[in-house]
């Protein structure tokens, strides 16, 4: 039995080449995944012990950051103190924002100001600070700024003052991401500390004159009291732990759509052995008369589908290596910060691999098999394959209902659950059980779908159109799971579609209610000085200039941050959304209060409260809870009048410029950015520019997931050609028989086309439906006030692109049939 | 009908040569057939089993290459035509029936019967297919997919499509060799019965001297030689040949 098995795949190379490469794909891209995230973790490791070499022990605040946290100045003469104590070098850290060379400050969050200590600090040009004019700055902020060393660089200090540098290298901030986010100045110890006005420390390096650092650890541990000493390899153990609990997550992301490829490959390699067995039914009959059993057959079918899946895994680890080595290469190209490592298949790959690419093989060969040992020995004698007639069965109409109805059952539960994670899982659960519903009733509903899908097909292409629809239609069984594999790709694709565009315009939708403005001012360092918007305020072609104040108070005896906005731009500019009372007529003595804030304190609309700072106290009355998700007023907001009185002549914290209508918006720009630029740290942004990043974030995210859900689409598109070439040989003769009649070769040809472009625009159709439905049913979850949004465009590129590539599948098989001679069809009888 | 004093051909074979493989294992199927089909005839080809007459019947009909000779359908020389024109040749002027698998099992009896028309995108004269369906007698069957049809009616189904399209010639190869003796008589009645009364021509091959007896003329073949001819055959006067041939 083995032996005839064997040899029985070894005669149908080409046919084993495409069942395998479904396998191999899938594998190939789990596999890759190791790879990559091994490669990350290796390299993390690896630099990590190269820098905890270079210190013994590590001092760090208890708690965390934060500049309340910071390790008090005398730690280090204590730590200087303890006996073995070579040196202690310790790191200062603050805000530190850089001007750029368009005078305005760097970023979106001030640069850090640092310290790091001579041993620690990467210099990649130049040398490290010395003197107290001098500075290095992090090698990414200096390439995007265009300073190197030699040149002059200006920041501000702690009071908002312009202090300019001479910038004398550039250093590499390493693993640490915070400052890599931020961008970096490093500057001598005393010159970071005055910059940034910090005190303490948040760590302290030490090296050893002698002992071992776990002895020198339990010295400091002992001198310091209350913080956090460890040696340097524990510090890097730590942070590689870290490191490598991030790579873990993204790890899993990426295996996730390996197992979505890897539940396409297995509809396909089911089909395939479900057809290969419906194709071999004389030569199993054959078997079954000479005298083997049941259980021989079965065995046959699970040995070649064992045979197939090892095989492809093996391949897939191969791909897997080379796409894991690909995908660093470009991630590195693109200038991701991946630690040099050696691309190489762990022993866990090579298992994962192999195990999950030959169990998944087996597994959608099992229901085939057993089909097989259907087969009577009386069917060798039969002459000609039995046309497959299908009828939905009732057993297969009730479990399919059965699970339509959990499924959508649990979908309208989480739907009118409201926003929450629950929800939205629920909802993802729900629609699971619906697509195993579609997977069930698949060959009943794919008649009708294919007749829809068909119908201009079938019309514009006269005979062979007509035959092609038909033959789409022939076998239900088959085309269901040919066209399901498909299914599950688009419906990703088109779910994550809906999902982005949707996500799109309520948040842009958010932004034109919440942010009624065309530039928003905001201060890297602490308030926007009030002439600005007095300056703004005066000129003609802006419309509405509404000031945002801060302070921190506390109210009702707890700490809270109190506000005020431009009395005249309230219920105008800004609109605020009450859950109860009104901001209508709002004066002195009058508060409006934020929901939660509401219920965390317990007042309701006409309670009083007090808010209390420096010594003053005022009483207020509520006249308005506002719904905090969609307001951007602080959580106590006063009347402007009376906000002052408290705090007196306070900063802006925001500015708000509308420009007047018909002004063009480069000159209402021009006009704002010169009211800003004598303020180096005050920014400018425009809602559009936010727009506009938001928009590219989004479309970066689906672009990432489409090319990951490509791979799920491939796959399946292996399983049309796969089927279409089986069916090809299946119909070897029918195919004679047109040709006999007069079909053309091309029309042949174009008849496999037009069945293909069937089954692909069926297997669009139903993952449109399904990832429209469940698109808008998670977006439902999301939040209170979705503005529902269908990506008509992109769906009907997707339906459009699904039946091309369906045909492309097409094109081997259709040449293949049309190849074929009429004569050597017809005598093969 | 017109009735012509001088007997047209429909399919000529001058020096007709098949010859399968090369050098050593060169099969010579057919070696050098001077032949001609009569119009408005029915034609049977016989012969021992590997004498040839399916692959002469193939190259005929334009399915398959020949190796030398010429072949012509109709006045138009068929050797040299390239596929596509072999194809439209074949759709226009000849209609085939085959022992078995002559349906497509997805179309109705109907829709097979006037694929070969669709194919041509012509359209059916309908006063034909009235006839051909009275000849062949179908009518209540027209809706029914092979798999409903008997053996008998899906062969007649099969002559009805060869005579709808008004071929020049039809090709019938085996086309009682599935069946039962009376379903065969039937299938031989009709195709007889479409040359008297439709003027079709029909070139037959076919193993089974009662078959052939209902042919105008008999041609033997062996060896891919023409050996013998034998005009308004008997089945025993085709047996006769037959044994004679064999000794």
């Amino acid at each position: 039995m083995f032996r005839t098995t064997l040899t029985g795949l070894l005669a149908h190379r080409v046919r084993l080449l495409l069942t395998c490469l479904a396998i191999v794909l899938g594998v190939g891209f789990i596999a890759g995944t190791f790879v990559l995230t091994d490669t990350m973790n290796a390299g993390f490791v690896q630099s990590f012990a190269a820098d905890a070499d270079k210190v013994d022990v590590v001092v760090t605040p208890k708690g965390g950051a934060g500049p309340d946290e910071n390790l008090p100045e005398s730690v280090l003469a204590a730590i200087r103190a303890v006996p073995g104590v070579k040196d202690a070098q310790p790191m200062v850290s603050g805000d530190v924002p850089l001007i750029g060379r368009d005078g305005k400050v760097v970023g979106d969050y001030p640069t850090a100001g640092v310290s790091i200590p001579p041993s620690r600090i990467k210099i990649t040009s130049g040398r490290a600070p010395s003197a107290a004019d001098e500075a290095v700055l992090d090698e990414d902020t200096a390439e995007t700024q265009g300073f190197a060393p030699g040149a002059t660089i200006a920041v501000l200090d702690q009071a908002g003052k312009r202090q300019e540098f001479r910038l004398v290298g550039v250093f590499d901030v390493g693993l640490d991401q915070e400052l890599a986010y931020r961008g970096a100045v490093a500057f001598t110890p005393g010159t970071a500390r005055r910059l940034t006005g910090a005190e303490g420390f948040t760590e302290i390096d030490v090296l050893s004159s002698g002992p071992s650092p776990e002895s020198l650890r339990t010295a400091v541990a002992a001198a310091v009291g209350d913080a956090k000493v460890v040696t340097g390899r524990e510090r890097a153990e730590e942070l590689a732990r870290r490191n490598h609990m991030d790579t873990s997550s993204f790890r899993l992301g990426l295996l996730l759509f390996g197992a979505v490829a890897l539940l396409v490959a297995a509809l396909v390699i089911y089909n395939t052995f479900n057809i290969l067995v419906a194709q071999r039914m004389r030569e199993m009959a054959l078997l079954r008369c000479i005298g083997a059993t049941k259980r021989q057959v079965f065995g046959s079918i699970v040995l070649e589908s064992a045979v197939v899946g090892l095989l492809s895994s093996a391949l897939g680890l191969l791909t897997g290596l080379g796409l894991g080595a690909a995908a660093v290469a470009v991630l590195r190209a693109v200038g991701a910060d991946i630690p040099t490592g050696t691309v190489s298949l762990s022993p866990l790959t090579i298992v994962v691999g192999m195990c999950t690419g030959t169990i998944v093989t087996m597994a959608a060969a099992l229901l085939p098999a057993r089909q097989a040992t259907r087969v009577p020995p009386l069917a060798a004698l039969r002459t000609q394959v039995e046309e497959h007639t299908f009828r939905t069965g009732v057993v297969r109409v009730v479990v399919a209902a059965l699970f339509v109805l959990a499924g959508v059952g649990l979908t309208a539960a989480g739907v009118s659950q409201g926003p929450s994670q629950e929800a939205l899982l629920t909802v993802m659960a729900g629609g699971v059980l619906v697509f195993f519903a579609v997977l069930i009733l698949g060959p009943a509903i794919v008649r009708p779908l294919s007749g829809l899908a068909g119908w201009v097909p079938a019309r514009l292409f006269g005979v062979p159109g007509r035959l092609a629809v038909d033959n789409a239609r022939r076998n239900p069984k088959r085309a269901a799971t040919t066209t399901v594999a498909l299914t599950v790709g688009v419906t990703l694709m088109t779910f994550m579609a809906v999902l982005s565009s949707t996500m799109r315009t309520t948040v842009q939708d958010q932004l034109d209610q919440q942010f009624p403005a065309d530039y928003i001012l905001s201060s890297q360092t602490g308030t926007i000085p009030r002439p600005i918007a007095d300056t703004l305020r005066g000129s003609r072609e802006l419309a509405t200039v509404t000031e945002f104040r801060e302070e921190k108070a506390k109210v009702n005896g707890r700490d809270y941050k109190v506000g005020t906005v431009t009395q005249s731009a309230i219920g105008t500019a800004i609109k605020p959304e009450a859950s109860s009372g009104t901001m209508d007529g709002f004066g002195a003595g009058d508060v409006a209060v934020a929901d939660n804030v509401a219920r965390d304190l317990g007042v309701t609309v006409g309670d009083t409260v007090t808010v209390a700072s420096g010594g003053k106290s005022t009483p207020l009355e509520v006249v308005a809870v506002l719904k905090s998700d969609v307001s951007m007023l602080p959580s106590f907001t006063m009347a402007e009048q009376s906000f002052e009185r408290h705090f007196g002549r306070v900063g802006d914290a925001q500015v708000l410029v509308n420009a007047a209508d018909g002004v063009d918006p480069g000159r209402a720009r021009k006009i704002v950015d010169d009211a800003t630029a004598a303020y180096p740290a005050v920014k400018v942004s425009s809602t559009t520019e936010i727009r506009g990043q938001f928009d590219e974030a989004l479309d970066s995210i689906l672009m990432v997931v489409t090319g990951l859900l490509a791979l799920a689409i491939v796959i399946s598109l292996l399983g049309i050609a796969n089927t279409l070439s089986l069916s090809v040989h299946e119909r070897t003769r029918e195919s004679a028989l047109l040709r006999a009649l007069g079909l053309t070769r091309p029309q042949l040809r174009g008849m496999l086309s037009v069945e293909a472009l069937v089954l692909g625009l069926v297997g669009a159709i139903v993952g449109v439906v399904l990832g429209i439905a469940y698109g808008w049913a998670a977006t439902a979850t999301f939040t209170e006030d979705v503005s529902f949004q269908l990506p008509i465009v992109q769906i009907l590129v997707f339906i459009a692109a699904s039946g091309l590539a369906a045909v492309l599948a097409a094109v081997l098989p259709a040449r293949r049939a049309a190849r074929a001679s009429v004569v050597g069809a017809l005598a093969a009888s | 009908m017109t009735t012509t004093i001088q007997v047209r051909t429909a399919v000529v074979a001058r020096g007709l040569t098949k010859v399968y493989g090369e050098g050593d294992a060169a099969v010579h199927a057919l070696r050098g057939i001077d032949v001609d089909f009569a119009a408005e005839a029915f034609t049977a080809i016989m012969g021992p089993s590997g004498s040839g007459k399916s692959t002469l019947m193939h190259c005929l009909a334009g399915l398959d290459t020949v190796t030398d000779g010429r072949v012509s359908i109709g006045g138009v020389e068929i050797t040299g035509l390239n596929d596509k024109q072999l194809t439209l040749l074949r759709r226009e002027r000849v209609g085939f029936i085959f022992q078995a698998f002559n349906l497509l099992p997805t179309l109705t009896a109907e829709q097979n019967i006037r694929l070969p028309l669709e194919i041509a995108g012509r359209q059916a004269d309908q006063e034909l297919f009235d006839r051909v369906i009275e000849t062949v007698g179908l009518r209540d069957r027209l809706k029914h997919k092979p798999s409903e049809l008997s053996g008998g009616q899906q062969q007649r189904v099969a002559v009805a499509r060869a005579l709808i399209s008004k071929p020049e010639v039809i090709f019938a190869d085996e086309p009682t060799g599935n069946l039962d003796s009376r379903s065969g008589a039937e299938v031989l009645a009709f195709l007889r019965r479409s040359v008297r009364e439709l003027g079709q021509t029909i070139v037959m091959v076919t193993h089974d001297p009662v078959a052939a007896s209902y042919a105008d003329r008999v041609v033997f073949l062996r060896d891919g030689l023409l050996v013998r001819e034998v005009e308004r055959p008997t089945p025993q006067t085709v047996l006769d040949t037959l044994m004679a041939l064999e000794a």
